[in-house]
């Protein structure tokens, strides 16, 4: 049993680790950047470390300065979180040599899919679809039009060592492709220090569904369901549900089964452990595609959580500790209807620029069927150093229809003031008559916010 | 008389170093007392309005009231502040001697302690010039990045 576990992140995910640790009786460590002194994870954690000045590079990504703290306070394991370090292998391997257990997937598994490229190949290899693509990374322009030639247009150049949304470049012809391999390659040089891009087929209008897995040390693996995370602005998702409205088309019946055990197949094939995502692409025939696995526990597990009624950190720190799946894959049952909203301090009505400062008025919804993962409170100061998204507000019912009202009703009682926040932006997806049909694909913002801007033109005129 | 009469009072007592004023009228009686060290010769009015003006200060010797919070810490003393996190060490080793003590005079180039992080010993320089004047931390006990360590007048 761990006694004392280390929160390697911030925000409200390490406040969602905090909770579970206290549940399980587990004490906690927070590390903070000066930055987030005042943070929610730091007061409500058991002990707190600062480990540097607000950068994440002068902070949370410091490997030495993390495991520094884990060693001075005595931590069994180290819980990453969601991005920062939660995929860097290199880290996982320094925590296990300094006989801190990382809550994570195992260096096997990291190594099988250590980047996006190597996961293609091994989802090739487990005969499971993948988009027409390349084989591995382009080295050059003139590989990366020739796979473009053999696939043809529209084609996406994407960064091997990507995440989060970031490092992609869509291309319709040979002058977008030879400038974007370009860009992209200087884009990931500087945000992942790693150049490396491939291209694949780009496919137009997609679905984004992906699947939720769970993996012991004893090699059994269970997915927990799908999530449609359709709804993106730029590549980031801002609204995630489950199940997908898509699946539940008749039409579409058989394909949750069939995802679901592409997505263990993969993962097996990559001997994987804990919690991790598998993410695919669906497009308008039914037919799906890998994409890529997201080693981590993700920012919208909660809605899968509500679903399933199971507690996915909690069951990280039991993995972790060596403890076999409790469940058996038909003990896996998706019970009702569960949405995210994600919550940002940005202004909608201006291009979404980030409002960070501090929140003055702070009033969070609740009530049946309600939750909210956040680490905001009135007084709160957002500082700029990191990303904009403040909480998470989930809404749980019978049926999608209960979650939407439930969404709405929530929407309308979220009171943020001090700091702009995109609350009335989700408020108008959730009234939108295609999302409500369930009938969206990631084209949806762009359409929603065209549309938008058509109307704030024809207002000014 | 009213606030501002009394505001005006207080004002003019501050400014004279006078501790106590005291008047008293046909309808109204008003004593103010500045400070602990109230005792001494307490500027004596009549009932005119007008508040004359108070002895200098040095003809009332214990009247003038000493500042009451304690000595202010010289604000120009520098900190040496951890630029990791780990373990700090007064010395290189158990047997050695520290490397600083309180009254040691500092160049930047002065190692002034050890942190122990991940088993490696880093040497940490003061990066200042002068005297310790404080050492803030015991000797094996964690540090966190940006905690103070040593007090250090600049010289």
């Amino acid at each position: 049993m761990f006694e004392k576990i280390l929160v390697a992140n911030r925000g409200e995910i390490a406040v969602r680790i905090i909770r579970a640790c206290k549940e399980l009786n587990i004490r906690t460590v927070a590390i903070y950047s000066e930055a987030d002194a005042n943070s929610m994870h730091v007061q409500l954690a058991d002990e707190a470390i600062c480990i540097g000045t607000a950068p994440a590079g002068d902070s949370y990504l410091r490997i030495d300065r993390v495991v520094s703290a884990a060693e001075i306070t005595d931590v069994d394991a180290i819980h990453p979180g969601y991005g920062f370090l939660a995929e860097n292998a290199h880290f996982a391997d320094v925590c296990e040599s300094c006989n801190i257990r990382f809550i994570g997937p195992n260096s096997r598994a990291m190594s099988a899919l250590e980047d996006k490229a190597v996961s293609r190949a091994l989802a090739k290899r487990a005969d499971v679809p993948t988009p027409p693509g390349s084989d591995g990374v382009v080295e050059s322009e003139q590989e990366a039009l020739q796979v473009a030639k053999r696939i043809g247009y529209p084609v996406m150049i994407k960064a091997i060592a990507g995440g989060g949304g970031r490092g992609m470049r869509a291309a319709h012809n040979d002058i977008s492709l030879v400038k974007g391999y370009h860009t992209a390659r200087g884009e990931a040089e500087k945000a992942f220090g790693n150049s490396g891009v491939y291209v694949e087929k780009f496919i137009e209008n997609p679905h984004h569904v992906e699947f939720q897995i769970l993996g012991d040390n004893r090699g059994h693996i269970i997915h927990l369901g799908e999530r449609d995370c359709s709804i993106q602005r730029r590549n980031q998702k801002v609204l995630e549900e489950c199940p997908s409205p898509l699946l539940d088309n008749p039409k579409f019946r058989k394909l949750r089964e069939k995802m679901g055990k592409a997505a263990i197949k993969i993962a097996e094939a990559a001997n994987y452990t804990n919690a991790g995502t598998v993410e695919f692409i669906v497009d308008t025939q039914g037919r799906y595609y890998f994409l890529e696995v997201n080693k981590r526990i993700q920012v919208e597990h909660p809605i899968t959580e509500e679903v399933t009624g199971i507690d996915l950190v909690r069951y990280q720190i039991m993995l972790a500790m060596g403890e076999p799946l409790r469940h058996s894959q038909s003990d896996i049952q998706l019970k009702g209807h569960a949405i995210e909203c994600r919550i940002n301090a940005e202004d909608p009505f201006d291009d979404f620029r980030p409002s960070p400062g501090r929140i003055e008025m702070y009033y969070q919804p609740g009530g049946r069927g309600v939750r909210v993962d956040t680490h905001a409170y009135a007084g709160y100061t957002i500082p700029s150093a990191y990303d904009s998204m403040i909480g998470k507000l989930i809404t749980y019912g019978r049926d999608r229809r209960e979650a939407m009202d439930k969404m709405n009703r929530a929407l309308g009682e979220y009171m943020i003031t001090g700091v702009k926040t995109t609350i009335s932006f989700q408020q108008a997806i959730l009234q939108d008559p295609n999302f409500r049909r369930g009938v969206y694909s990631t084209a949806f913002i762009e359409q929603l916010l065209g549309g938008a801007r058509r109307e704030l033109m024809e207002e000014k005129a | 008389m009213d606030l501002k009469d009394i505001k005006a009072i207080i004002d003019l007592m501050k400014k004279n170093s006078v501790t106590e004023f005291e008047l008293e009228k046909q309808d109204f009686k008003i004593r103010l007392k500045r400070g602990t060290n109230g005792g001494g010769a307490a500027a004596s009015y009549d009932d005119a309005p007008a508040v004359t003006a108070a002895q200098p200060p040095s003809a009332i010797p214990a009247a003038v009231a000493a500042p009451q919070a304690p000595v202010v810490p010289v604000s120009n003393e520098l900190e040496i502040k951890s630029p990791m996190i780990g373990t700090f060490y007064r010395a290189p080793s158990p047997e050695a001697a520290a490397y600083v003590e309180v009254g040691v005079e500092v160049n930047p180039e002065t190692v002034v302690c050890i942190i122990e992080a991940m088993k490696v010993m880093n040497e940490i320089k003061a990066e200042a010039k002068g005297v310790i004047t404080q050492i803030m931390v015991e000797n094996a006990k964690p540090v966190e990045f940006g905690q103070p360590l040593f007090k250090v007048r600049p010289s």
